[in-house]
């Protein structure tokens, strides 16, 4: 574990992480990654720029319509002109997950269906075994804020949620609900990044 | 055999206890007794899940071995 300030940012500024999903969760943990000092990210998402996104999403009026995957980029090369961005502008699947991962000394789950969610969660774990995967379940509604956590499901699977709230059951996502999870999302990256560990 | 069963979140509530609650119950079940066969048997709902054996993934036609940790995660939608 590094010792002090200088070696932790050190450490992040090696650090690559892959963000699968660039939606609510997955804009608003690239942004807060990159502002910690992790500056090579891998933005996985096959979508565009939709105006019911701009409730949530790190995204803007003047690039609806445009590749979520460049929109991102566009806005973190704002923060860190020297952020070093893979984008891939793919829907995954199975069989083409792996191949986009590269070489991330952690991987985030970002996207929105829970068929997704399962088949990365198992995707990850059978090919990559070693590689933390940070995933996400359970962010839609307004229950407290607190109820949202982060856990160590098994030796390399961290998870954040209250693993309950479910968008299909019609529960609104609000920005500042949605953002606990991102949060709590990059944080797990980041500690796993300098060698912490949850319970 | 002794297989530790948890699970989380809306599963829970299939607990034969009818107990509720995420902690593992122990299950005697017969030998050769797949993942499947616990889904089936604990009749959970036919939605996405994620299975676990001994803190790994595994795929739900994978045979049981006495002192097995099985735990199912279902993921909800949302991101």
């Amino acid at each position: 574990m590094p010792a002090n300030e200088a070696d932790q940012r050190a450490r992040l500024a090696a650090s690559s992480v892959a963000i699968i999903g660039c939606g609510g969760l997955g804009s608003n943990v690239a942004a807060m990654l990159l502002r910690s000092g992790v500056r090579a990210l891998t933005l996985i998402d096959f979508d565009r720029v939709e105006e019911s996104n701009l409730n949530r999403q790190l995204f803007f009026r003047d690039q609806l319509g445009r590749p979520k995957t460049e929109a991102l980029a566009e806005t973190l090369l704002r923060i860190d002109p020297g952020a070093r961005l893979t984008l891939v502008t793919e829907c995954v699947t199975a069989d083409n997950l792996v191949g986009f991962l590269g070489k991330a000394d952690v991987i985030v789950e970002a996207v929105d269906g829970a068929d997704t969610k399962a088949m990365i969660v198992g995707a990850c774990m059978d090919s990559l075994p070693g590689v933390p995967l940070v995933t996400a379940s359970g962010l839609a509604g307004l229950d407290s804020a607190n109820a949202i956590v982060t856990e160590r499901l098994a030796d390399d699977l961290y998870l954040v949620g209250d693993l309950t709230s479910d968008v299909r059951a019609g529960l609104p996502l609000f920005a500042s609900r949605v953002m606990v999870a991102a949060a709590h999302q990059a944080h797990a990256a980041i500690r796993r990044l300098l060698g912490f560990d949850e319970a | 055999m002794k297989v530790d069963v948890a699970l989380f979140a809306y599963l829970a509530d299939h607990q034969p206890d009818g107990l509720g609650g995420r902690h593992a119950r122990a299950f005697d079940l017969p030998e050769g007794t797949t993942i499947a066969d616990v889904i089936t048997d604990l009749a959970l709902p036919d939605q996405p899940r994620i299975v676990f054996v001994n803190n790994r993934h595994a795929a739900e036609d994978s045979t049981l071995h006495d002192g097995d940790r099985l735990a199912i995660f279902p993921p909800v939608a949302g991101g």
